[in-house]
């Protein structure tokens, strides 16, 4: 059992707790990921399916970021800086599928 | 932006940004790391749209139900670093310690079932990092995540042990103390990750019965003894022995390692869709 300091003792801080918000956040990602993996085995269209892995995986990340990582609270210039290498590296991944995607892109090599 | 519940940092000093330097430097460190994952998984995605002849299918060697279940252990992991954070800020050092040790537990299980995993592609569906374009670029990507998590459990791990620093330490008490410590750490973890993984690999060749039992007691026995004494080694030492010099003033260090620990799971939620989910929705080639 932790013993609570004082609050004008050294080392105490006035943080209130985010228990309950921390668990029910878990709890969602935790339904989101069983709805992910359900999804790919059901019969709908595949830019349905696709379209939901990849957004409801945007919805983890940001949970993740803005809750657990405390950005929601924490001053605009962390998100700031980490949005900068989020962009130029999602950027990055993005350019480099669609190209790759183009016909003309197509290695002599591949597999029919 | 709430300003009433923006977050104070007491202990820090102040700065130009009324934020630790220590915090900016981690997310300049977490930006840059975005962009590194993000070639990694450029890498495989755009390998997977041409596979070259003789690659192999993911969907016939991938275990999707293993790699669910670490997602979601890592997914919790995430929530009792959350909590470990939310205990130190608010003082609770004791509360802390448990919620790492829980968050150490199950980083382990994730890198346990990533060994499974890898020792499964190579040696049952013949999958390596140099025999198709395929291994190469999951095992380099999975790797390095999975080599992200190892740093994290070891960093959780001296976090731990530096949480019981007594306030008179003197200098080589201390040290030789908290290098026991991290042996002893070493040692459970290397014997206990040794002892699941047979067990996990007897129990899948012959089921769990009283004979496989037995077989596994007799060739893994001391293993599974000298994790328990090692674990039971930990838990004196980790047993109240005075005031520490540890409490709210050190969580903006908590918080940093929180930080990583939570990127490290946000990049896995990537990968899990990514590279895993997407091949069973667009099989490789297909995607125009």
């Amino acid at each position: 059992m932790d013993i609570p300091l004082p609050a004008d003792a050294p080392g105490h801080s006035h943080h209130e707790s985010r228990y309950n918000v921390y668990v029910q956040i878990a709890m969602v990602l935790a339904i989101i990921t069983g709805m992910e993996i359900l999804l790919i085995f059901l019969p709908f269209a595949t830019w349905l399916v696709v379209g939901s892995l990849v957004a409801l995986s945007a919805v983890k990340f940001l949970f993740v970021i803005f809750f657990f990582m405390h950005l929601r609270w924490d001053k605009v210039i962390c998100t700031a800086i980490f949005f900068i290498g989020l962009v130029l590296g999602g950027g990055t991944l993005w350019a480099l599928v669609r190209l790759f995607s183009a016909a003309a892109s197509v290695p002599l090599s591949s597999s029919p | 932006m709430n300003l009433a519940a923006t977050i104070d940092h007491p202990a820090a000093p102040s700065t130009a940004t009324g934020i630790p330097n220590k915090k900016i430097l981690f997310w300049a460190f977490l930006a840059s790391d975005c962009m590194f994952f993000g070639t990694l998984i450029s890498t495989h995605l755009v390998y997977r749209l041409h596979p070259p002849p003789g690659n192999p299918v993911p969907t016939q060697v991938f275990n999707i139900e293993l790699t669910s279940f670490s997602t979601f252990i890592l997914l919790m992991s995430s929530l009792m670093m959350a909590l470990a954070v939310n205990a130190i800020q608010r003082g609770q050092v004791r509360t802390m310690r448990s919620s790492i040790l829980v968050t150490i537990a199950f980083g382990l299980i994730f890198l346990g079932c990533q060994v499974f995993e890898f020792n499964d592609f190579v040696f049952e569906k013949h999958v390596t990092i140099t025999n198709s374009i395929f291994g190469s670029t999951f095992f380099t990507l999975t790797g390095t995540h999975g080599t992200h998590v190892a740093v994290g459990v070891f960093w959780l791990t001296l976090m731990y042990i530096r949480s019981f620093k007594p306030v008179d330490a003197t200098g080589g008490a201390w040290v030789g103390r908290a290098v026991v410590h991290l042996l002893l750490f070493a040692l459970t973890v290397v014997l206990g990750m040794y002892s699941a993984i047979a067990f996990a690999h007897a129990a899948l060749a012959h089921g769990v019965n009283a004979t496989m039992l037995a077989a596994f007691a007799n060739s893994h026995g001391v293993a599974v003894a000298g994790t328990f004494l090692a674990a039971a080694g930990l838990r004196w030492l980790g047993m109240a022995h005075g005031a520490v010099d540890f409490d709210a003033r050190n969580a903006d260090d908590v918080e940093s390692m929180g930080l990583y620990w939570h990127f490290v799971d946000i990049v896995w939620i990537v990968i899990f869709t990514a590279v895993y989910l997407l091949e069973y929705v667009i099989p490789a080639g297909q995607v125009r």
